[in-house]
């Protein structure tokens, strides 16, 4: 995936010219140091949950005119609103994540280290050349520009894949590694908050009443049997096909072919793993043939004309082998097991 | 068949019911040989052993039993394992199988019949594969007739998903505790149609035995509320159902709480809130309906609204005291396992001992396919005939099928719950298909008879009497469900019977074409067929290995490695009686029963941070490592290492579970150093932290002098670092084919020249010492 992202966006930026060499003052000014730090403070409290929206101007501001060792680190994250609508990228999520560190980072110190580490995000439309400057050509990409780093294009601050896998929980772990400070728990916001609760629980409250009268009438959706039957069968089909898997290790629902990038592969060999579309195929052939023969017992059988009944059977019974036909297939072939009858050794 | 009953004693037809019931009883039985033999692969292919790791604690504990009787075995603390904490195994363990096992074993020895203990823990679970078969008839039967019983039975007898836990050797708790959930769910199906309180009393004796049994009594305690909430909300409710819970309830709860594993549990854990809960809420509708019936209408509409105000506020005043108690616990009163069936992520994110356990993975749609096979095409239209028509019985037993098939999607080892509910659902799908298509078939046979033979009246009575007895069945088995009274019942008869000819006539029109009718029964015969091959292919090829012993079929012949059984046989002859044995947990209970020695951690993983120990001392460098186990008093290290044999299962691939156990309570034990990139490997790329660590020394020790080369044969690639000596321990002995090899903690060094050297070292490295804690014992 990061190969075609690569691509995408080395069109984008073009070649990433000879950087500009960056001659910074090799003394360090502790008047302007502060009051870029203050600087940075104020913006802080500006911007939600703590992360600074940083441009073009920003860096050279903070990052390229300061001089070495600064009194802050900054993490910054790349971020490209054209990229938000690949879903595989992630990039809305992990920026969501992001601003959870930020904020808990926020929330959990004060004093001196609240100022030693700053959380920036710098978009890739308004300032491509900081991107240049970095050298990031694939996203997700978050750098950690420690207090000594001199040079941007240094990569040893990258965070690695691995490090956001799980999400801020990891990112957090990442930051203390590198920075000694302490991010803390990640405190997610509630799913539901207080006041949301509270409406939902005197809804509930008023809501009883009418509730059992209508359950003491019999007269509720409840009653209705179709509703439950379909609900059952719905279920049956979600959890025969795999959907808990697919959402459990998000799994997508189909796989771009490594040789041929323009095809697309739904169906994965192998037995520990799925595709989502192939899970929802195979429980489409375990739930039909169920169903066409409940259709045939149960409501065949009421209709008066015989050649209407051998049609319909037809077309069921040539369903029903086919569907059972592609599973065997389907099944040996993704697991690679031979099932075979025994059979006497003098028949052989 | 009641109906049938009070026509006098040599008619046709009581001929027909008798000789029916002959041919159930003896269908009944070769079912139940059926469930027992298909399970004897393992003893044919293998021997008569016991399988895996958990079966060994079992026959352990079981041995105790039968050699110190029942009140040492209720207060056995062994100090075999979990050293030094040892573990109090007559209050941790869920006795029922052990029970049982010590029980058969004491009868048989009591009639003379000189059985092993061994050997009566080997055959327990065939055989209780055939009471359970017989209980699947029994729950079938309830529902929907005995013809769907025997189909269920017989299904339920080869369910590739049972066998798998119950073949001869797997002497484990799911082996009696699904008999018991069948049969619990069974004697509640009983109390609902009959309304009878010994039924009711059973039930709960039966719950009991199931809490004995297996932790996942807890799917009935929580199914069974449901469905009656269930009925009351969709206004089925009836005393039948009050006498089928409220008995359930206390006495369950009763005798559930004297079981010491579960003991006060029983009251104070969320798994057990919901049936609490529901018992409020059917005696407030118990009076409810009482109420209704005293009053006029009238009054009623002004004491129901008196009643509900009342019953909401006892409820709200309950839910309040449950949520307080639900909120004063860290996980919110639920246990991990269960959570994270609820929340299906919840365990890989927090509890990694728990998503390490390859039967905690979801499945995929070939584990259906594999565990329950043809039976997953069926459910479906079982599920749409137990809709039609929807009794109290046939809603239960849709509410089990929705469940377990939600719940077998989180976890692939509760596919074994599902598969009863399977069997019974295609047990129903199969009996009406070939009800519906036999009698059509019957029925046009005859009609096209009574074409040539008119005059003869009782060819033609007797088909479309055959053709309606599935019907008749099932309209009595409603009737009973409606009347629970035997004298109601016989004034019905007459109008019953008034109605069944009708029902007769109507009949005649309900048939399908004869030439489809054929082909649709010899495809459901050829997939059935279909299911007994895969269901013996399975029972014979996949869960028959003992995983004790190996074998491999080669060009050359059949290999058997028995690795593990030598190596404990070497520990139990060559070490010392009192000596610790330090591996993974995967062997803790293997060692403790078959080598006898005193294990640190085994597979009842009780305590994470002991786990946790054993794990930080694998991936650590030799020298900390050998400190963590001195410190532990361990002697011997085991390792299972299979990259001779091509072994997958060994060490190595579990190692990172190791890594991430440890370090959870250690942190400075961690994942990415011993991974390159992200991937895990152990060539020539590896990480300097993984080559170093104990479990890559331990493991690949001299391997390099068994082909020159160092190729592991499940990784598949050249090992990293090939030559090296051990300086803290030594190896004293490696099985046959390398599976297993155990070494010995070197003993202390000089104490004075140990101290200087660590001193040089300190400063020649440099590297000051961290307040990271590196040995929790010291």
């Amino acid at each position: 995936m990061t190969m075609a992202i690569n691509k995408k966006l080395l069109s984008l930026v073009l070649l990433v010219s000879s950087l500009s060499s960056i001659a910074s003052a090799s003394f360090s000014d502790p008047d302007s140091d502060s009051d870029l730090t203050n600087e940075l403070v104020s913006l802080r409290s500006n911007s939600e949950s703590g992360v600074i929206h940083l441009d073009d101007h920003g860096i050279s501001k903070f990052l390229i005119s300061s001089p070495t060792p600064r009194p802050y680190s900054i993490l910054v994250f790349f971020d490209a609103t054209q990229l938000h609508s690949k879903t595989e990228l992630r990039l809305q999520e992990l920026r969501r994540e992001f601003g959870l560190v930020s904020a808990t980072f926020l929330a959990n110190n004060n004093g001196s280290d609240l100022n030693k580490l700053f959380f920036c995000e710098i978009e890739f439309s308004r300032s491509q050349s900081s991107f240049q400057r970095f050298g990031v050509n694939a996203l997700p990409h978050i750098r950690l520009v420690t207090a000594s780093t001199a040079k941007l294009s240094d990569e040893s601050g990258q965070m690695d894949q691995s490090d956001f896998a799980r999400l801020a929980e990891s990112m957090a772990e990442f930051v203390e590694q590198r920075t000694k400070l302490t991010v803390g728990p990640i405190q997610r916001p509630p799913f539901l908050s207080k006041a949301q609760i509270s409406v939902i629980v005197a809804m509930i409250v008023i809501a009883t009443p009418f509730v059992i009268k209508r359950i003491l009438r019999g007269e509720t959706l409840l009653h209705d049997h179709r509703l439950w039957l379909s609900g059952a069968i719905f279920i049956y089909f979600f959890s025969v096909a795999g959907t808990m898997h697919n959402i459990i290790r998000k799994m997508p629902m189909f796989l771009q072919d490594r040789n041929d990038p323009n095809k697309l592969v739904f169906f994965y060999q192998g037995s520990g793993m799925q595709l989502g579309a192939e899970g929802f195929a195979v429980g489409f052939l375990y739930t039909v043939v169920g169903l066409l023969l409940a259709f045939v017992t149960n409501v065949l059988v009421r209709v008066r004309n015989l050649n209407v009944q051998r049609l319909v059977m037809l077309v069921a019974l040539v369903v029903s082998s086919w569907a059972v036909k592609q599973v065997v297939y389907l099944d040996n072939w993704k697991t690679g097991y031979g099932i075979h009858p025994y059979w006497p050794s003098s028949w052989q | 068949m009641a109906a049938v009953e009070s026509l006098p004693p040599g008619t046709p037809s009581a001929m027909r019911n008798a000789f029916g019931t002959v041919l159930s009883a003896l269908i009944l039985v070769l079912i139940g040989v059926l469930a027992f033999s298909i399970r004897l692969f393992s003893v044919i292919k293998y021997e008569s052993v016991i399988h895996e790791f958990d079966p060994y604690f079992n026959y352990r504990v079981t041995q105790f039993l039968s050699k110190n009787g029942i009140y040492e075995f209720w207060n056995w603390f062994d100090d075999r394992t979990w050293y030094p904490l040892g573990r109090v195994i007559g209050g941790t363990v869920y006795p029922g199988l052990t029970l049982t096992a010590g029980t058969i074993w004491w009868v048989l020895n009591s009639i003379n019949i000189p059985l092993s203990v061994e050997t009566v823990c080997v055959f327990t679970a065939p055989v209780f594969s055939a009471f359970a078969s017989w209980a699947t008839y029994l729950l079938t039967k309830e529902v929907k007739g005995s013809g769907a019983g025997l189909a269920a039975a017989a299904l339920l007898a080869m369910v590739p998903s049972y066998i798998s836990r119950s073949v001869a050797g797997s002497y484990d708790n799911e082996a009696v505790a699904i008999f018991a959930l069948i049969f619990t769910f069974y004697l509640y199906i009983k109390t609902l149609n009959t309304g009878s309180l010994f039924y009711a009393t059973l039930n709960a004796i039966a719950y009991f035995y199931m809490v004995c049994s297996w932790g996942g009594y807890t799917f009935i305690i929580n199914l069974i509320p449901m469905h009656v909430l269930l009925c009351i909300v969709t206004g089925r409710y009836s005393p039948r159902l009050y006498i089928a819970y409220a008995p359930l309830v206390v006495l369950g709860t009763l005798l559930a709480a004297l079981v010491p594993v579960v003991g006060f549990n029983a009251v104070l854990t969320s798994e057990h809130f919901a049936s609490f809960l529901v018992f409020i809420i059917i005696h407030v509708v118990a009076l409810v309906y009482y109420i209704k019936g005293i009053l006029t209408p009238k009054m009623f509409k002004v004491a129901v609204t008196l009643v509900v105000s009342i019953g909401l506020v006892v409820c709200l005043i309950v839910v309040a005291v449950l949520v307080a108690l639900v909120a004063s616990s860290p996980t919110g009163g639920w246990s991990g396992r269960s959570l994270s069936l609820l929340d299906p992520t919840y365990a890989s994110k927090y509890i990694p001992i728990i998503a390490s356990v390859s039967e905690h993975q979801p499945p995929t749609w070939p584990s259906y396919f594999m565990d329950i096979n043809v039976l997953a095409f069926l459910v479906p239209a079982g599920i749409i005939a137990c809709f039609s028509p929807l009794s109290d019985a046939s809603s239960f037993v849709v509410l089990y099928i929705v469940m377990s098939v939600y719940f077998s999607g989180v976890m692939v080892r509760l596919m074994l719950v599902l598969a009863p509910a399977a069997c019974i659902m295609s047990g129903i799908a199969l009996s009406q298909a070939f009800d519906v298509f036999t009698g059509s078939i019957k029925y046009q046979l005859s009609s096209k008879s009574k074409d040539n033979a008119e005059d003869n009246t009782s060819t033609k009575n007797a088909p479309k009497d055959d053709a309606s007895s599935g019907k008749t069945d099932k309209g009595e088995e409603v009737s009973k469900e409606r009347s629970s009274k035997k004298g109601k019942k016989k004034e019905r008869e007459p109008a019953e019977k008034l109605s069944v000819k009708s029902k007769i006539v109507k009949k005649k029109a309900l048939v399908l074409p004869l030439e489809a009718s054929i082909v649709a029964l010899l495809l459901l015969i050829m997939l059935g067929a279909f299911y007994v091959i895969h269901c013996v292919w399975a029972a014979a090829e996949a869960y028959s290995a003992p995983s004790i012993v190996l074998t491999s079929q080669s060009h050359d012949g059949l290999h058997v490695f028995d690795d593990f059984r030598e190596s404990y046989a070497w520990l139990s002859h060559n070490t010392d009686v009192d000596d610790k044995v330090a591996s993974w947990w995967d062997y803790g209970y293997q060692t403790t029963a078959m080598a006898n020695r005193t294990v640190i951690v085994d597979n009842n993983t009780w305590n994470n941070t002991h786990i946790a120990t054993v794990g930080t001392a694998m991936s650590s460098p030799e020298k900390a490592a050998w400190e963590i186990f001195n410190s532990l008093d361990v002697k011997y290290v085991l390792v299972v290492f299979g990259g001779v044999i091509g072994y997958p299962s060994d060490d190595i691939n579990k190692f990172l579970w190791m890594v991430r156990i440890g370090g959870g309570e250690f942190p400075h034990i961690k994942e990415a150093d011993y991974l390159r990139d992200g991937q895990y490997r152990i060539d020539s790329e590896a990480t300097p932290t993984m080559l170093n660590c104990l479990m890559y020394k331990l493991c690949y020790y001299r391997f390099v002098e068994t082909d020159g080369k160092g190729y592991d044969r499940v990784r598949r690639t050249e090992i990293g670092k090939k030559y090296f000596k051990l300086t803290h321990f030594e190896e004293v002995f490696t099985s046959h084919h390398w599976m297993v090899r155990i070494y010995k903690l070197k003993p202390q060094k000089n104490r004075i020249r140990g101290r200087v050297k660590k001193l040089k070292q300190k400063t020649s490295s440099g590297v000051s010492s961290k307040s990271v804690k590196k040995n929790p014992w010291m």
